[in-house]
């Protein structure tokens, strides 16, 4: 080898007595030689459920949002390395996005402090002991004389009541606090029907979509239950499929995924919403329409920018489909009229019969207490009458404007207290940091919807010195004594235990430790949903005032929230840092949209630096420029621009918090008001994209069909021709002799020894109708196979290493043609006449036995011919020493042990995870039987929301996989190269018109 | 445990008699003694011995040989997991709280287990047969193809060996593939390679 890497891989520093015997971890490929001394340290005493080399699952849930699905925990040698849906959970269903996978990079986070932290009198950290931290806190806390206030970011919990009830013990406050809070939603529809509470979507069930903003597919509400339920209803199934419309000023992924982009500026949404509601109930006959008279198509098309026959059209398709859901929400909605957008979309819910079909109550719980809340206690630390705050899972100082002082009220609480396990921006003006256990290392349940609880139980030592803010306080209650005297349980898991207790006897089951025992093995309690039968009518009409906004500027400024750092919580892993935006495909930087007509107004290209001015702050950045955006708009994402929270995240981008400013608008943030002016720097910064060419130019690589022939059944080539297009050009009969001569000879040339006899042959399909282009495939592939990430450095030179990527095609948008978009993953194809095999000198690229396209990393001489004969661009060479600053330690002990750690030198590439479909043959010889369809799975189809992707052995007649290739959708990539791939690709379908179009502008 | 150790407990109450006192064998050879004995040797022997010295004088032809342990009591997970499995140190002391020895070598090296083990810190062994990372090798699947006694395929016979030593250089993709051939398994490279 090229190489001879010396590191280990694994830490053999804290991790080695729970670790013990694990010799064989994942480390470097190193050399063929074991001269250097190894150890082998035993277990002092066996743990009954950890044999090395096999690997454990745990149930547990993840707390990266609020969603809390059930995840899956696979361990080996006690340390987490992966994480998988639970397949019972009710909200995921066995699947997981890029950011709940990406959790085990959290754990693992090498900026995690290694013990509890004061500030001295100089004003910098010092770690010290966890008795002296509890100490300092417990002394504060009675000395604080009531005026205690907590901020609390984790959902409802046992954790969260205890700690109201703990802080109103003290005599203070406590506020829960969500970022992304869905206020307005709430009060819209306490306005509507007297309920403060949140809907629940059946995305499923419904035959006709219509989103007003809400990015459902991002970030917006529990987004894998709501793209499971998307991939149901509007992927193509039967002849059929739902038809979705988005309407808002910019295209997002959600919107990418809609049949038609309605671009109305922002703050006229509610209006497209009243007059459709308003055509709506006319139609139905409903006793709305009177109160809706005044919004017809008619006298809102002006504002909105569309026609009234385009509204009309879109609310009788709305009106005819049963049931339909339309949705409103979402940062990206967030405008001083957001209230009102959502009121007026739950009147165009009523009027159109689906509450309690598609729209459904009485199954959400908890739920912040708002923006307002933290400007209400901010201000009371302004004026000094908060003595102690205690910060937990939250980090205001980076999610609320700085326009706001938040910051300055802050530093007048005499003690602060975070409990960040990285020190972010709050906790870095703290006092003490009381850095907390990551959601597998701890105790914990989390409630998410009326029925479901999720439980947490630790399944690794704690990574560093941490410990559960629950057993701080209990320990803390043990010294100030007086009112918290009561909190008297011996650890937070014993008061876990005990409110479970009174859930195992609401339950009416018998025995608790039994009880308990199945909930932790089952990942907690799911019950179905149970939504409300009886519903009461709406109250009243909406007034429509359209939203102001700040400032003079030309543009509107639209944050938006990232599909991977979510609300600022992601942007310190690096997964989802080089995991690309999946519309504009940059990776780690942050960026200024731009539609080309306004970039071409104000002479920028792409990647030139402008100066964004709005009345509360400006900020530079580089420009995309993008058709996907109205050209009075410019849009940046949200959740960049941390000023601390570890290396990763510290100095990269600029937070677009800071163009807004921090006014209360009607208990939420409005995130959409201000308008910014732009000017040109001279500067230049090169935007870190890992896209390449834009556009299919004819190849047909992401292929589609309209649904009335894919509804004949007719393939993608009949419906080409069908469609009056060009035919597609056709090899000439001495080609044809030439490919098909050249095949036989390959086939001839492979029935000699290993290669005959019996043997499985791997094959793929994805469904495109399903494919939403969320990447959650993408992070799952660089968990399972050690992918190493390699900077934005790297990313300008073309190397990053995704073995499998997402495409990204634009479609239209010139000419009066609408703007599309098309995905599709893209891995190794594993091609049965693989153009990289016989270009390979030493043989490290090979055919195996079961239809694999091998790649064996120590035969690898770093050529590359095989990756420029690679017509698909799946082939990656690792150019510098990735393994060796990929995963600072302790990122290194997420690396699974069963992918060999490439080094410097060696061309590496999907491999249809061929150590899972190892594994899964291994176990099933010896349990001498044969491996079941559906038993082996890839990482991608595994952790794939919508279901798009199946894999399995195509010499199975009955396996899904050979099912889905026989679909007549089915094509292959780059068919012409006469390759022969083993992924088949269904064609996406389009509704066969639009129903809104595109009006007369 | 407490099964296991049992069973343990009998092997070696069963064979404990039988202690012989064989010629010391101070030559790296170390011809074999008759089977159901093994010789006696001290902590210097070990030097002299061939293989790396282990921070214990572990005599595997003691346990292995004249006391004809079943390798899969101490490697336990070796016919279901990848990983053969090293015993824990409460699996030895499962036999040495109550064996201690009959030699004055014999028990000074199972003190240090016992040492080792009040003190809650693992003997750290010297790893003899350790295969390169790009090399994946299921023990289980050919434990299953070959049966419980195959140990000895690849590790030599380590029911003769006091000390262990490296028989066949299993890293030496050569040693792998020859057996392939000869049983006519597969011989694809993404068997191991991955």
């Amino acid at each position: 080898m090229a190489d001879e890497a010396e590191t280990q891989g694994v830490d053999r520093r804290q991790f080695l007595k729970v670790i013990g015997v694990s010799g064989a971890g994942a480390a470097v490929l190193s050399g063929c030689t074991t001269e250097r001394v190894a150890k082998l340290v035993p277990y002092m005493v066996q743990s009954e459920d950890q044999v090395p080399g096999v690997p454990t699952w745990y149930a547990s849930t993840c707390a990266e949002c609020s969603s809390g699905c059930g995840v899956y925990v696979k361990t080996r040698e006690g340390r987490p390395i992966k994480l998988e849906g639970n397949p019972d959970h009710p909200t995921n269903a066995g699947s997981l996005c890029s950011r709940g996978q990406a959790g085990l990079q959290s754990l693992y986070n090498p900026d995690r402090i290694k013990g509890p932290m004061a500030r001295n009198a100089k004003g910098e950290f010092d770690l010290i002991k966890w008795d002296d931290a509890i100490a300092r806190l417990a002394a504060k806390l009675s000395s604080a004389g009531g005026k205690v206030a907590a901020i609390n970011g984790y959902g409802a919990s046992t954790f969260s009541t205890f700690l109201a009830d703990y802080v109103t013990a003290l005599g203070g406050t406590t506020v829960a606090y969500e970022p992304f809070g869905r206020e307005a939603e709430r009060t819209a529809n306490d306005r509507t029907w007297g309920k403060a509470e949140l809907a629940s979507y059946d995305f499923g069930a419904a035959r006709h979509i219509v989103s007003f903003g809400a990015d459902f597919l991002e970030t917006w509400g529990p987004v894998v239950e709501q793209q499971r339920g998307f991939a149901a209803s509007h992927g193509f199934h039967d002849g059929t499929m739902a038809r979705m419309v988005f309407v808002g000023p910019r295209m997002s992924l959600t919107a990418a995924n809609a049949d038609e982009w309605l671009n109305v500026p922002a703050g006229s949404e509610a209006l497209v919403a009243l007059a459709m509601a308003q055509v709506v109930a006319s139609r139905k006959g409903s006793p709305l329409a009177a109160s809706l008279a005044s919004y017809t198509p008619d006298a809102v098309a002006k504002d909105t920018g569309l026609t009234a026959a385009q509204i009309t059209a879109l609310a009788e398709a709305f009106a005819a489909a049963s049931p339909s859901l339309a949705i409103a929400g979402g940062i990206p909605a967030q405008h001083r009229g957001a209230i009102e957008l959502c009121q007026a979309v739950n009147l165009l819910n009523e009027a159109a019969g689906n509450i309690g079909r598609t729209v459904l109550f009485g199954t959400t719980v908890g739920g912040s207490d708002g923006y307002a809340s933290m400007v209400s206690l901010f201000d009371k630390m302004g004026q000094g009458s908060v003595q102690v705050v205690l910060v937990h899972d939250a980090n205001p100082l980076y999610a609320m404007p700085k326009d706001g002082k938040f910051a300055a009220a802050f530093a007048k609480v005499p003690f602060k207290v975070s409990t960040a396990a990285i020190i972010d921006e709050t906790a870095a003006q703290c006092d003490l940091i009381l850095p907390s256990l990551h959601a597998l290392e701890r105790w914990d349940d989390l409630h998410t919807r009326a029925g479901v609880t999720g439980l947490m139980q630790p399944v690794v030592q704690p990574v560093f010195q941490g410990m559960h803010f629950g057993d701080v306080l209990l320990k803390a209650a043990k010294t100030i004594a007086g009112p918290v005297a009561k909190f008297n349980d011996a650890s937070f898991e014993a008061r876990l235990k005990s409110a479970w207790q009174k859930v195992a006897a609401e339950q009416k089951a018998g025995d608790f430790d039994e009880f308990w025992r199945m909930a932790l093995g089952r990942g907690g309690l799911f019950a179905p949903m149970a939504p409300a039968p009886q519903f009461p009518a709406s109250k009243g009409a909406v007034s429509y005032t359209k939203p102001t906004f700040d400032g003079t500027g030309d543009y509107v400024f639209l944050p938006y929230p990232s599909s991977m750092y979510h609300d600022g919580r992601g942007t310190n892993k690096p997964w989802l840092l080089e995991n690309p935006d999946p519309i504009t495909k940059i990776t780690w930087q942050s960026w200024v949209e731009m539609h080309p007509d306004t970039a071409a107004k104000i002479d920028v290209r792409e990647g030139e630096i402008v100066e964004l001015h709005s009345p509360h702050g400006m900020i530079r950045s580089q420009v995309y420029i993008y058709a996907g955006i109205r050209p009075d708009t410019m849009a940046m994402p949200l959740g960049l621009g941390h000023t601390a929270y570890g290396r990763y995240a510290k100095d990269r981008g600029v937070n677009a918090l800071d163009l807004l400013g921090a006014a209360d608008g009607q208990g939420f943030l409005p995130y959409v008001s201000t308008r910014v002016s732009v000017t040109r720097t001279e500067d230049y910064r090169k935007v870190a994209r890992v896209d390449g060419m834009p556009r299919q130019l004819g190849r047909g690589i992401v292929q589609s069909m309209a649904l009335m022939y894919a509804a004949k059944g007719m393939t993608p080539e009949e419906a080409y021709k069908a469609g009056g297009r060009a035919p597609v050009e056709e090899n000439t009969e001495l080609e044809q002799k030439a490919i098909e001569g050249w095949h036989d000879a390959q086939l001839e040339n492979t029935k000699v020894g290993n290669y005959t006899g019996d043997h499985p042959k791997w094959g793929m399909a994805v469904d495109l109708s399903r494919c939403t282009g969320c990447s959650a495939c993408v992070t799952a592939c660089y968990a399972e196979n050690n992918i190493p990430t390699v900077g934005e450095e790297q990313v300008f030179r073309r190397r990053e290493m995704s073995w499998l990527r997402i495409e990204r095609y634009w479609e239209g948008g010139e000419a009066n043609e609408p703007l599309g978009v098309r995905f599709a993953p893209v891995m190794c194809q594993h091609c049965n006449n693989a153009p990289c095999e016989p270009v390979c000198p030493v043989y490290a690229s090979y055919h195996t036995v079961d239809g694999l396209n091998g790649q064996v990393y120590n035969r690898c001489v770093g050529t590359r011919y095989c990756s420029n004969n690679c017509p698909f661009k799946v082939r990656y060479f690792n150019w510098l020493k990735y393994n060796d600053v990929a995963w600072p330690e302790p990122l290194n002990l997420q690396l699974n042990p069963d992918v060999t750690v490439r080094a410097r030198g060696v061309m590496e590439k999907c491999t249809f995870c061929v150590q899972r479909i190892r594994a899964v043959q291994n176990t099933a010889r010896i349990e001498g039987r044969d491996f079941k369809d559906g038993e082996i799975m890839t990482a991608c189809a595994q952790a794939c929301p919508s279901g798009a992707i199946s894999f399995g052995n195509i010499n199975d007649p009955a396996a899904k996989v050979v099912q889905w290739k026989k679909d007549p959708r089915g094509y292959v990539m780059l068919e012409g190269t006469n390759v022969q791939s083993s992924v088949t690709y269904l064609a996406k379908v389009l509704h066969d018109a639009p129903v809104a179009g595109r009006g007369e502008s | 445990m407490r099964k296991r150790f049992l069973i343990g407990l009998g092997a070696v109450l069963l064979a404990g008699t039988a202690i012989a006192v064989g010629s010391r064998v101070t030559s790296a050879q170390q011809p074999a003694p008759p089977a159901g004995t093994a010789v006696t040797l001290t902590r210097a022997d070990s030097v002299r011995l061939e293989g790396p010295r282990q921070p214990i004088f572990f005599r595997h032809d003691v346990h292995a040989g004249q006391l004809k342990m079943q390798c899969q009591y101490c490697h336990y997970s070796v016919s279901y997991s990848s990983e053969p499995g090293i015993p824990s140190m409460q699996t030895c002391m499962g036999c040495h709280m109550y064996v201690s020895g009959s030699t004055p070598t014999n028990k000074a090296e199972i003190r240090k287990l016992t040492t080792a083990w009040g003190k809650k810190q693992p003997v750290q062994w010297i790893r003899i047969h350790e295969l390169a990372r790009h090399v994946h090798f299921p023990h289980s699947r050919h434990i299953f193809a070959l049966g419980p006694d195959a140990c000895a395929t690849c590790h030599g016979n380590i029911a003769r060996m006091p000390q262990v030593y490296k028989v066949n250089n299993v890293n030496n993709m050569g040693f792998c593939i020859t057996c392939h051939i000869e049983r006519k398994v597969t011989r694809d490279c993404s068997t191991c390679h991955y």
